[in-house]
């Protein structure tokens, strides 16, 4: 683009300076406090038709603002002989001498200058611009003429990882995170700050970073993951040392470590500083809502805790026992209770229903009610209050009690598609039921696809952990270590599951 | 002011009550970013950049203008919007009405 402006803005600058273009462009594009964007409501209409128009510009030389569409701020620079004017959308100045919009340097920085600013005081969004190549980077781009162009059938993002003993249960977690939507728009695009400046090689982020590149570089050979294995080791000690580990557990403190490097890079948001905007708490983050209902006075108590996993029961002929720990926040680990009965086969859906019905917690276990201030027997229901964007489901099959640790291999067949509006808190009615109908509620929001599924084979004491992995939309793969080969939809919603990861279809934003 | 308001039909002066409201409130630029994002993500703006492109090559650089262009790609742009970004787009502006006392 050239970024010369023309004669005219040239001969404007060196009459008058930049102050004009400041003056507009602060006041009434960027409007950053409640006071400027009063100003701004009342005073951005069209002098002459008197209307809040689209395109509206003002006039760089007075105080004026005319539209384009009726050609109002045209008839303008005619009449007054005023030839530059302000786009109050973009700030784009539009030259009347020359007919069209002109660009200029000093300009251009003056205006980016003030989104900066206003955007790091959080008064404004820092607008998504395309990118313009600095002289390094195009010199570099220069050097390197070879591009990579990703088509249908590119392979380019697959690549297997070595096991460096017992470590499948990493390898299969690096695949799904490679292949999280959002996450890899986000490392790809080199979005990580880094917060441990002075000791970047421990920071976990800043490895995986490394790891984006190198699965998306285009490289065959499979991968060592050794650094990321060590960083593992260092920060999350009780994964340490070569046996096989889980990787539900492996995924949580993996979450949980990125998290915490993330911290001090806008992590606190300025609407409740106890939430996190880090990229993991983006992304996996959703608010389940637990209502305990007292038997005798029908009093509801409400919270609402985030979660970045749903644990799942398989379901057994006695009903659950408790779920207590069925959400994993942080580094605890979900303990599995013990039943024996265990169905040949069962749905993702079913799983979901048990897991958000009404619960009666029994007379062994009363709960304090705010209106009876007494202990009371009461029912527990869990439902979704907020969806996150990426829902990991793990699927229980694991169990551990003091006499046995055994795996469970029920069949828990799971959609390719899957809406989740039944099981969130908004259908939830006043009786502890969900409703049973659709609801005017926009389902298109609750909608999600299948992206991954990492699957557990062989028994608890002798497994390997594989997974499967979705690239472009619908082309599915299996990652067995090293080991990348072609699979169809059928054999990934075949397999014994155990971990799900879900994306949301539609996304919302904040 | 008050005269010339009277003049105006009412619906336009809840049009112009409403554009003011989400201006003040910022809430005009939010879904502004917004809007952009959604367009960006559906591949809307990347095909309309294929075009004007092609409309720049076809006449050469010096002989189009920004508005020539508007011109000439506002009926495909517009035309095709994804359903599902304008019914998100009226849904927020509904809700945001709707928790607006005095409107
Ligand atoms: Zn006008
Ligand atoms: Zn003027
Ligand atoms: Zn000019
Ligand atoms: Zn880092
Ligand atoms: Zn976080
Ligand atoms: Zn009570």
């Amino acid at each position: 683009m050239n970024l010369d402006g023309c004669a005219h803005l040239r001969s404007f600058k060196t009459r008058k300076g930049t102050e004009p273009f400041r003056i507009v462009h602060s006041y009434f594009i960027i409007a950053a406090s409640q006071e400027a964007r009063k100003r701004k409501a009342n005073s951005c209409y069209c002098h002459m038709c008197k209307q809040h128009r689209p395109r509206l510009h003002a006039c760089l030389h007075c105080v004026f603002f005319g539209c384009h569409g009726a050609r109002h701020i045209h008839e303008h620079a005619r009449v007054k002989q005023h030839n530059l004017a302000v786009d109050l959308s973009y700030g784009a100045v539009m030259c009347f001498s020359c007919g069209d919009y002109v660009y200029d340097r000093e300009l251009e920085t003056i205006a980016r200058d003030q989104r900066r600013k206003a955007a790091k005081n959080g008064q404004v969004k820092e607008l998504c611009c395309p990118w313009d190549p600095t002289s390094a980077e195009i010199e570099l781009l220069q050097r390197n003429p070879k591009r990579r162009k990703i088509t249908e059938s590119s392979t380019i993002g697959l690549r297997g990882l070595i096991n460096l003993g017992n470590t499948c249960f990493m390898n299969c977690i690096v695949q799904a995170l490679t292949h999280t939507p959002l996450l890899r728009d986000y490392f790809l695009a080199d979005r990580h700050n880094c917060q441990m400046e002075d000791n970047a090689n421990m920071c976990l982020v800043c490895e995986l970073s490394r790891l984006f590149q190198e699965f998306y570089s285009g490289v065959r050979v499979p991968h060592i993951p050794f650094r990321l294995l060590h960083l593992v080791w260092t920060h999350a000690r009780h994964l340490a040392g070569y046996e096989q580990q889980d990787a539900h557990e492996f995924f949580i403190a993996a979450l949980d470590v990125i998290h915490r490097h993330c911290k001090g890079q806008n992590s606190e948001s300025e609407t409740n500083p106890h939430h996190c905007n880090c990229i993991i708490d983006q992304i996996f983050t959703g608010g389940l809502q637990s209502d305990v209902t007292c038997q005798h006075c029908r009093c509801v108590s409400t919270t609402i805790d985030p979660f970045w996993d749903i644990s799942l029961d398989l379901g057994s002929d006695d009903a659950r026992n408790n779920n207590n720990d069925t959400v994993n926040r942080g580094t605890s680990s979900g303990k599995l209770n013990g039943c024996d009965n265990h169905p040949e086969s069962t749905t993702l859906t079913d799983c979901l229903k048990r897991f958000t019905r009404a619960e009666h917690l029994g007379s062994s276990a009363k709960i304090k009610c705010n209106a009876c201030q007494i202990n009371r027997e009461s029912t527990k229901q869990l439902t979704m209050k907020k969806l996150p964007l990426v829902a990991c489901f793990h699927l229980k099959r694991f169990e551990h009690s003091t006499r046995y640790h055994k795996k469970i291999s029920t069949y828990v067949s799971f959609p390719q598609y899957l809406d989740m509006t039944s099981f969130m808190s908004s259908r939830r009615n006043d009786n502890g039921y969900i409703n049973g109908t659709i609801a005017e509620i926009n389902s298109d929001n609750n909608r999600y696809a299948l992206f991954a599924v990492v699957n557990h084979l062989g028994t608890i004491e002798s497994g390997h952990y594989t997974c499967y992995i979705r690239q472009h939309k619908d082309q599915w793969f299996k990652c067995d270590d090293a080991l990348i080969s072609k699979a169809t939809l059928q054999q990934v919603l075949d397999s014994e599951g155990y971990l799900l990861f879900y994306h949301k279809q539609f996304l919302e934003y904040e | 002011m008050a005269d010339l308001d009277d003049k105006k039909p009412r619906d336009m002066r809840m049009k112009e009550k409403i554009n003011q409201k989400l201006i003040e409130t910022g809430e005009k630029e939010r879904l502004k970013e917004l809007l952009r994002t959604q367009l960006i993500e559906c591949g809307w703006r990347d095909e309309l950049k294929v075009h004007a492109k092609e409309i720049v090559k076809e006449r050469g650089i010096e002989n189009v203008t920004v508005d020539n262009l508007i011109a000439e790609v506002t009926p495909k742009a517009r035309a095709s919007v994804p359903d599902a970004v304008k019914k998100d787009l009226l849904q927020r502006i509904r809700t945001f009405l709707s928790q607006q006392p005095g409107l």
